[in-house]
């Protein structure tokens, strides 16, 4: 039961782990025809061209993924899988050139895009459609389809109706978009909102954790063992151990030894330990190989 | 014999002679300042002694280009900064501050709380300052974090926010924390009278284990789920502390406590301190840190104290008044700040003891001030 439970929190693990990968990419956006003043790949051709962007804030590694403008022939460009450049930073964009040939490099597509198509972005195991874009065939030359975010917090793009002007390797947002201490700057030019709320904030969360100690937790009546003997000690023995303490210790046992039996007995401040404090020389054990062993559940 | 003196001439360009400006020397004669009063007057040895010692390391004059500078991509002390830069070390100073820390006086008076909820104002005192000093949201959020008197949350905090300003700040935090027992006495006789200074506390009641392996547990999640900006300081200070009390895990909170503080706080001190390159450091803002920062730490020690009178003004029974001398440790700067509400107590009455009273709002404020860190973080990060 034990190594099932184990292992369902591993599977668990897994998952929440295997969350960060090509799943996070979207196709940002098309450029399916290039004009004039469009970008000019590494040959000095001016393409249609595939933008990709990472959604997530982790790298994502997307060779060995597909792209295809093919919904029956979904492993028509591959990616190389071996080329170490195939990494996407988080919140960053790729442009794959649509060339129609790709063995022009790692970032060119082995089909050319027109208006009308689908553009796809296929998982590694040439099955799974990560995202698809479909270009509408009306749009014009030298413009381009873009998909932009409408809930961050979901994940959710939607495809903006418009035809847009090109913005390769650009997250599409707003450009003029300001920091967010720009922002407050504007806002909250003397920051007394901030502070209010701020405030409040570190309040609201003391005073909660006070009210749930004050009342949920605290036991309604501690009750603290007493050290009650239950005869006398025999006074031989207590001057004998006296004396092998007077022997072998100076004063300030005995005034530690007083102190802590006189906080103990008398409702002291001292909180209940898990374990006995004492003094004395204690092995640490340190090259005990036993205690190194490390321990495996069983 | 002219090669000789060429490559002489080349090898004098290289030395520290050759680059030395007065900048270098006031930094390095700072670092020489904050290593003395380590050593001789023991003011926090363990964060002045490396970062004093950083300070000269960082303003040895030096050709550039040679890659060993800590702002030189890839040299030894740029990787170690990394871990100020990238904010590592500090959440895991925290896990050794959290195993370090016992709650039980804060959870046997769960009241004493609020006191270090009151003196995070400090922060946002020196925020509001901050600002009309000029200083944009960003910066002023950093800055104002030098009033919760806690080194790593400072550099957690400016690491993110204002990078540029992390050396002032973090330097600035420590220095104050050093210099608690010198600002915060003043204060608190100030504000308070001599019969308010005589208030005798009730002894805190026993603490069971339960309730403190529950604290850190139910701590984090109020917490965390109010501001979860402040997540890797909070976890790991409330991860620290549940290693500590669970009773099962004492090898992990030993090392917490113990080797893994002790690195980090090394190679934090060390590196902050080296990130005070004179051509960096040495500018009008950085001497408005410093002049904030002590006014972040006075604000902070006033509200605290004040707070305290306030509540006592709702506190009918005489014999559950708190004593306004421990308002002062609602400001982090754990021990130290207890320390101080102790010794200034036993002045005016020396069989009165706060320390055990005076450490409930000091661990108070190391939870205040993460999770004012988180707010600031959440607004303006």
């Amino acid at each position: 039961m034990k190594r099932l439970t184990l292992l369902a929190a591993g599977l668990l693990t897994t998952c929440v782990l295997g969350a960060q990968n090509v799943r996070d990419l979207v196709i940002s956006e098309v450029m399916p025809e290039p004009d004039s003043t469009s970008l000019v790949d590494d040959y000095g051709r001016r393409t249609g061209w595939i933008e990709l962007y990472n959604t997530s804030t982790g790298t994502v590694s997307y060779g060995g993924c597909f792209l295809t403008d093919d919904r029956d022939n979904l492993r028509k460009s591959l990616i190389p899988a071996w080329d170490r450049s195939t990494k996407l930073g988080p919140r960053q964009t790729v442009v794959f050139y649509a060339s129609g040939c790709g063995s022009d490099g790692t970032f060119y597509a082995g089909f050319t895009l027109r208006p009308g198509a689908t553009v796809y972005l296929v998982s590694n195991d040439g099955r799974t459609i990560v995202d698809s874009l479909p270009v509408p065939a009306a749009l014009p030359q030298g413009k381009s389809v873009v998909k932009k975010a409408v809930d961050l917090r979901e994940k959710v793009y939607e495809v903006m109706p418009e035809a847009a002007d090109p913005s390769p390797r650009m997250v599409n947002k707003d450009p003029d978009a300001e920091t967010k201490g720009q922002i407050m700057a504007h806002k909250d030019p003397h920051g007394l909102i901030l502070a209010l709320v701020s405030i409040s904030v570190v309040f609201a969360a003391l005073a909660l954790l006070w009210f749930l100690f004050a009342n949920l937790f605290s036991p309604k009546k501690p009750r603290i063992p007493r050290l009650r003997p239950s005869k006398a000690p025999d006074e031989e023995v207590a001057a004998a151990v006296a004396l092998a303490l007077d022997m072998e210790q100076g004063g300030e046992v005995y005034a530690a030894i007083a102190l802590a039996l006189h906080l103990y007995l008398n409702d002291s401040v001292h909180d209940a330990e898990t374990y006995v404090l004492t003094y004395g020389p204690v092995s640490p054990q340190w090259n005990n190989k036993e205690l190194n062993f490390r321990k495996l559940p069983r | 014999m002219e090669q000789i003196i060429s490559s002489l001439q080349q090898f004098w360009e290289y030395t520290g002679i050759a680059n030395c400006t007065w900048q270098n020397l006031v930094m390095i004669g700072i670092g020489i300042v904050f290593i003395t009063l380590a050593i001789v007057k023991e003011w926090e040895p363990m964060l002045l002694v490396p970062i004093g010692f950083g300070m000269v390391i960082g303003n040895i004059p030096m050709f550039p280009g040679l890659n060993i500078g800590i702002y030189e991509d890839g040299s030894v002390l740029n990787i170690l900064y990394q871990g100020v830069r990238q904010g590592w070390y500090p959440p895991l100073i925290f896990l050794g501050i959290g195993a370090m820390t016992d709650f039980s006086a804060l959870i046997s008076q769960p009241r004493l709380i609020l006191i270090g909820a009151a003196a995070q104002m400090g922060i946002f005192g020196a925020y509001l300052l901050a600002l009309s000093m000029g200083f944009m949201p960003n910066e002023a959020g950093a800055i104002g974090i030098i009033g919760g008197a806690d080194g790593p949350t400072a550099i957690f905090l400016s690491s993110k926010l204002a990078p540029d300003l992390m050396g002032a700040i973090a330097v600035s935090a420590y220095s104050y924390m050093a210099l608690v027992p010198v600002i915060q006495k003043p204060i608190m006789l100030l504000l308070t009278t001599d019969k308010e200074r005589r208030i005798r506390m009730p002894a805190p009641r026993v603490v069971s284990q339960k309730e403190k392996i529950i604290f850190p547990i139910v701590g984090f999640l109020i917490t965390a789920f109010i501001v979860p900006s402040g997540l890797p300081l909070l976890g790991m200070l409330f991860f620290g502390n549940l290693l500590k009390e669970s009773g099962v895990t004492r090898r992990l909170a030993e090392t917490a406590r113990g080797p893994l503080i002790d690195v980090v706080t090394t190679l934090i001190g060390l590196t902050v301190g080296a990130s005070t390159q004179a051509d960096k450091f040495l500018s009008l803002n950085s001497l408005k840190i410093f002049g904030l920062g002590l006014l972040s730490f006075v604000i902070a020690t006033a509200c605290g104290v004040l707070f305290v009178k306030l509540m006592n003004l709702f506190i009918k029974n005489p014999a559950r008044k708190i004593n306004p001398l421990i308002g002062n440790a609602g400001v982090s700067a754990v021990p130290d700040s207890a320390r101080v509400s102790e010794v200034v107590g036993r002045e005016i009455d020396p069989s009165n003891h706060l320390l055990m009273h005076a450490m409930g709002p000091n661990v108070a404020g190391v939870i205040g001030s993460a999770v004012a860190a988180g707010i600031l973080l959440s607004f303006l990060g």
